[in-house]
């Protein structure tokens, strides 16, 4: 009898391997017809960039207008270089909206201390339900700037009062610490102007941990030394450089980082704004939009610009980094589970049929399966179903190609926007490209299969991150 | 796994290779610059042309030429930029940019259109790009066009005003503008003869330009089935400001669309007409919340006549007229204007 359970253990350990490595060898290569979409897509992104003339737009009336908003929450210490930097922006029509969602230090005051503050009232029209405002005010030495003072509420019932507000026929939903480039509104708002069926645009974020960053900008880009922030230098050059490039191409993107998005303002009232009752309140709303693009028609294309746009310091401790992870994850199944009317839904084009199966199949349980692959090769090694040089195959397969695609990723950066150019920082990619592969992977498994957990059970809070602050310079220069 | 060790060892190789490639590259591509910058600023400022000047810097390879002039040609205007054409055409930069535009391949026409945008080259071939089949490059040609005002070149812009392509479409609206009073004539004719998108981007156009003589169009287009259409020139109405923009506008307050009713109100604050006082009162009891808006701030905008009836409306039936009225009165001078 126990060597029948003791077969049928052995064969369940071994098949299952194989499936975890047939797994593994479909989404690599699936990565790789990406890596290809966005070689052809950065191709042809570069040719059109290439000597291009931006002041055409910036010197232009006919120039849409942009809103910027900017949620701010106990950001006493860097809320007067953050928005200075917003105001330097090169747009022509630019408003800036900082809505202060119950801060409890001393935001407001900073902000009215130093640019000069004044009580106003102003006619809006409230359609998308959020907890009272309680001041507005104007700036009396900036007249682009807005900033609303209201009751804790959230992230996403901060942004709602800004689309309340705002009056530009355009929106850029970000974080009060998202550093963006000085012209990154000049290339974010590109896809607008080339076509009418754009309802969102996305930049490409990188991690600031350990850049130069003078007078809210950065002035010099550089890879960290600290290894989580180092590791997700890499993770973020390869989910947006490849990831979502190449999704452009395919015509498959439904994610913009929350952390620097420009919308069409209209489509996102007209939608309802953002969900409250959500952590990925960023990704629930393109879907949704885009999901309503299907059913009611209009714009509802998502367009991804690879322009280095905007930087965003990335957390440096384990427990700040999986509390990110965990709700990150906990957002994807519960804005895919909001949607699941859309999977394998030919309404729904190819979003339907082809993006939202990825998503659930690779995105979602991708850490399911690797986990099980991980756990199943240590009880083979363990019980000697599996001997080492399958082990030595699974791990190559599994994680090789992986590293394979990184590198070809930190090419395609080389070739195209270079803004690591140090051999330092070469060797500093390289070395991080390899590392991840050795704890830091499994780690994101375990961050990402708690996320699930806490999902299935109904959690829903944010998690706190603790900010390190960006580098200074000490020299002027 | 031997692939896949291939594979990362191609890509390590490649990575590491092209880092000093590029080290080498850039640091040659700065020392060569460099030179040609100082070349060209010295032949530039000379009146004579120095042949030793124009042979070092043709000796440059081509792509740092034209970095050179594209660098320097965007701090210099008149004499100085006719200089530097001079200068490019002995060179070979401007030629060599004539051939990139009749290229079969679309990078490289927009490559040539760049060029000769940026150094103000008068040339028909880029006035033939204007029909190009890639709208980037439509769009290239139109921006070349702000600095060439003639009328063949104005009549094709006039006609890309229907561009299917929202980038050429937006190039076209801006060069026109840029372009300034030279294009009302022939803008007043196009908008006589066209309908749908291509008389609402020229009506748009004529809004800024804000010149009389669009009145008639205006006026005409203002009775389009197109709310688009109707709501551009309720706005091109209002930056005309004259008695028959006016009596229009009286009109188009009662659409039946909001859009243009919202336009209307807009217009006539911005008109400050102060005979539309009682029919923007009524607006303020409008069932949209646009037009609402647009009735109070203009009411706001015609002055003391227009807050009597803000105030009126405060004492009103209408608790929506009041609460706008109230929102309006409240707002600072500077908001309201």
């Amino acid at each position: 009898m126990n060597e029948i359970v003791s077969s049928f253990v052995s064969q369940l350990l071994v098949k299952g391997q194989i499936a975890v490595l047939v797994y593994f060898l479909a989404v690599n290569g699936w990565y790789l017809v990406l890596l290809i979409s966005s070689l052809l897509e950065l191709r042809h992104h570069m040719l059109l960039i290439t000597d291009e003339s931006r002041h055409l737009l910036l010197s232009s009336t006919l120039s849409p207008t942009i809103s910027i908003l900017a949620p701010a929450y106990n950001e006493e210490p860097t809320i007067e270089t953050s928005l200075r930097a917003l105001l330097a922006l090169q747009y022509p029509n630019l408003e800036v909206i900082v809505i202060s969602d119950g801060s409890k230090d001393r935001t407001v005051q900073v902000l009215t201390e130093k640019f000069d503050l004044v009580p106003v009232k102003t006619i809006y029209q409230q359609k998308i339900k959020t907890k009272p405002v309680r001041s507005l005010y104007r700036s009396s030495t900036y007249p682009s700037l807005v900033v609303v003072d209201k009751e804790n509420g959230g992230k996403a019932d901060a942004l709602n009062v800004g689309l309340s507000f705002a009056r530009g026929e355009l929106v850029c939903a970000m974080d009060a610490d998202t550093l963006i480039e000085a012209d990154g509104l000049q290339r974010m708002v590109r896809p607008f102007l080339y076509a009418t069926d754009v309802v969102a645009t996305g930049g490409t974020i990188r991690v600031v941990n350990g850049s130069e960053v003078r007078l809210g900008r950065v002035a010099k880009a550089a890879v960290p030394t600290h290894m989580l922030a180092g590791v997700q230098v890499v993770e973020y050059l390869r989910a947006f450089l490849f990831g979502r490039l190449g999704w452009n191409r395919l015509g498959g993107n439904i994610i913009i980082s929350g952390a620097f998005g420009l919308f069409q303002r209209e489509a996102v009232v007209n939608a309802g704004g953002y969900l409250h009752d959500t952590v990925g309140e960023d990704m629930e709303l393109v879907l949704r939009l885009k999901r309503l693009s299907y059913e009611r028609g209009g714009p509802g294309k998502i367009a991804f610009v690879p322009d280095p746009v905007a930087w965003t310091e990335v957390p440096e401790s384990p427990g700040s980094l999986g509390r990110q992870r965990d709700r990150w994850h906990r957002g994807l199944a519960d804005v895919l589970w909001r949607h699941r009317r859309m999977l394998l839904n030919p309404r729904y084009g190819i979003t339907g049929l082809f993006v939202f199966p990825y998503y659930v199949f690779v995105e979602l349980l991708a850490p399911v399966i690797e986990a099980v692959g991980i756990i199943g090769l240590a009880l083979g090694l363990v019980f000697g179903v599996v001997d080492w040089n399958f082990a030595a195959l699974f791990y190559l397969t599994a994680y090789g190609l992986g590293t394979a695609l990184t590198a070809f990723t930190l090419i395609l950066e080389d070739v195209s926007f270079h803004r690591y150019d140090s051999f330092r920082d070469r060797l500093l990619l390289f070395w991080w490209a390899l590392l991840e592969n050795v704890g830091y992977r499994q780690l994101t498994v375990y961050w990402r299969l708690r996320g699930l957990w806490k999902f299935m059970r109904g959690r829903k809070d944010w998690g706190a991150m603790e900010r390190k602050g960006f580098q200074p310079v000490t020299a002027a220069g | 796994m031997l692939i896949e060790l291939g594979l990362l060892g191609l890509a390590v190789v490649l990575f590491f290779a092209h880092g000093v490639w590029l080290a080498r590259s850039q640091a040659r591509l700065s020392r060569l610059t460099g030179t040609g910058r100082d070349s060209l600023a010295r032949l530039v400022t000379s009146r004579a042309v120095n042949v030793e000047e124009v042979a070092a810097l043709q000796s440059l390879p081509k792509d740092v030429q034209v970095i050179a002039f594209l660098e320097i040609s965007r701090n210099l205007s008149g004499t100085g930029k006719e200089q530097l054409r001079f200068v490019a055409e002995r060179v070979g930069v401007v030629e060599r940019s004539r051939a990139l535009c009749v290229s079969t391949r679309w990078q490289k026409r927009l490559r040539g259109a760049r060029i000769l945008s940026q150094l103000d080259v008068s040339d028909p071939l880029v006035l033939r790009l204007l029909g190009d089949k890639h709208p980037a490059v439509r769009a290239q040609a139109a921006e070349w066009a702000a600095s060439q005002p003639s009328v063949p070149v104005i009549s094709a812009m006039l006609e890309l005003l229907a561009d299917p392509a929202t980038q050429a479409r937006f190039a076209v609206q801006n060069a026109l503008l840029r372009m300034g009073s030279v294009v009302a004539a022939p803008l007043r004719d196009f908008l006589e003869k066209h309908t749908g998108r291509a008389a609402e981007a020229g009506l748009r156009v004529a809004e800024s330009l804000a010149e009389a003589s669009f009145s008639p169009a205006a006026l005409r287009h203002s009775r389009s089935d197109d709310v688009p259409i109707r709501v551009a020139s309720a706005k091109l109405l209002g930056a005309i400001a004259d008695a028959a923009a006016a009596e229009r506008l009286l009109e188009l307050i009662r659409d039946d669309d909001a859009r243009v009713r919202a336009a209307a109100a807009q217009a006539l604050g911005r008109m400050q007409h102060w005979q539309a006082g009682s029919l923007l009162a009524e607006s303020l009891r409008d069932k949209a919340w646009r037009v609402r808006r647009e009735a109070g701030l203009a009411l706001r905008a015609i002055g003391a006549a227009g807050v009597l009836y803000l105030r009126r409306a405060l004492k009103g039936d209408d608790r929506f007229a009041a609460d706008m009225a109230q929102q309006v009165l409240d707002l600072p001078e500077a908001a309201a204007g």
